[in-house]
């Protein structure tokens, strides 16, 4: 299946719940709504066509104004490649948890938890993952975050 | 290269006798300047310079240095490579395992301020002196097995130079 094939398909296949972005890139890129997730996720991974069986990465974007969260997934037996994001509210983020469909999920969830603060729903590990374990200042990898010890970068003219 | 200077700084040999009077000052950190075993604690991309001083091309053996993997049996912590915040309790705890007098060589830019890490960086320790004493500060990013054999001369010098029990008041 061709790139081009596999956006037919999921124009077909799911014609409202994932989005086509416009982004430039000859890979697509499919926004998914927050409340329908888990439901795309599963359908993804069971759908004998695409069979996605294999999560990739999770990661995660502030953009100061929303977050956006990134899953990366791929199809072993049918050799396709897929992203797709998430798009939260800054204030009071919270996403349900994929590990039950894609195991891995688990420690990319405990990553984005602890350093973009998105609460993870019916995660079931939920804890101090790669920073400090004493560790009490936030969410480091959010744009507006600073503490006494942090330095930018200089503006350079 | 003046490695073996002055034996015992002040001996005397006894006329027709196997005897040599000295100071145990000087026996004593002469003994201990040419037998520093480091810690293995390498962390990051210094810790390939440090590998490398070590094996046969710049063979740090002839200056008495081997590698110990214990802090028990450690003179020295060549701390190479970059400390995070996360590391830094660690390597205190390993610091204070060691058994004294005991020595700290900072290896290379990360350890002593943070190295290209200090901008923009929530992660990592900026400068190791905020955790442990040092003793020598080596430059670089890496340092160059030279300039690490030439840190650690540096600090066998010290040794000599030190008083009886100076380390204690450290």
């Amino acid at each position: 299946m061709t790139t081009e094939q596999l956006k037919d398909y999921i124009a077909s296949r799911f014609p409202v719940m994932m989005t086509l972005l416009e982004t430039g890139r000859r890979e697509p890129m499919y926004e998914v709504k927050a409340g329908q997730l888990l439901e795309v996720c599963r359908a993804l991974r069971d759908d004998e066509t695409l069979k996605f069986n294999y999560l990739c990465n999770i990661g995660a974007v502030d953009t100061q104004e929303r977050l956006e969260i990134v899953y990366s997934i791929a199809s072993v037996p049918n050799r396709l490649r897929l992203d797709f994001k998430v798009v939260l509210p800054r204030e009071g983020a919270s996403i349900e948890s994929v590990q039950e469909i894609w195991p891995a999920a688990n420690w990319y969830e405990r990553e984005m938890w602890e350093l973009y603060g998105v609460d993870v729903k019916a995660h079931d590990n939920l804890k101090r993952f790669l920073l400090p374990d004493d560790w009490d200042k936030g969410h480091p990898m959010r744009k507006d975050w600073d503490d006494p010890d942090f330095v930018r970068f200089p503006e350079i003219e | 290269m003046g490695l073996i200077k002055k034996l015992p700084v002040y001996s005397e040999k006894i006329p027709g006798g196997a005897i040599v009077t000295t100071s145990l000052e000087s026996v004593l950190h002469f003994a201990q300047a040419k037998s520093l075993w480091y810690l293995l604690f390498g962390t990051a991309c210094c810790a390939i310079e440090l590998m490398c001083t070590g094996a046969s091309r710049y063979d740090f053996d002839r200056l008495g240095m081997m590698f110990r993997a214990s802090p028990r049996q450690s003179d020295l912590i060549i701390a190479a490579g970059t400390i995070t915040k996360k590391m830094a309790p660690r390597l205190r705890r390993l610091y204070d395992q060691m058994a004294e007098p005991r020595y700290v060589i900072a290896m290379g830019g990360c350890t002593i301020k943070g190295g290209p890490f200090y901008y923009d960086s929530y992660a990592v320790e900026k400068g190791i002196d905020h955790i442990v004493p040092v003793d020598i500060y080596i430059p670089g990013c890496p340092p160059r097995p030279e300039s690490l054999m030439e840190g650690c001369l540096h600090l066998s010098e010290k040794i000599r130079r030190q008083k009886l029990l100076d380390w204690q008041e450290k």
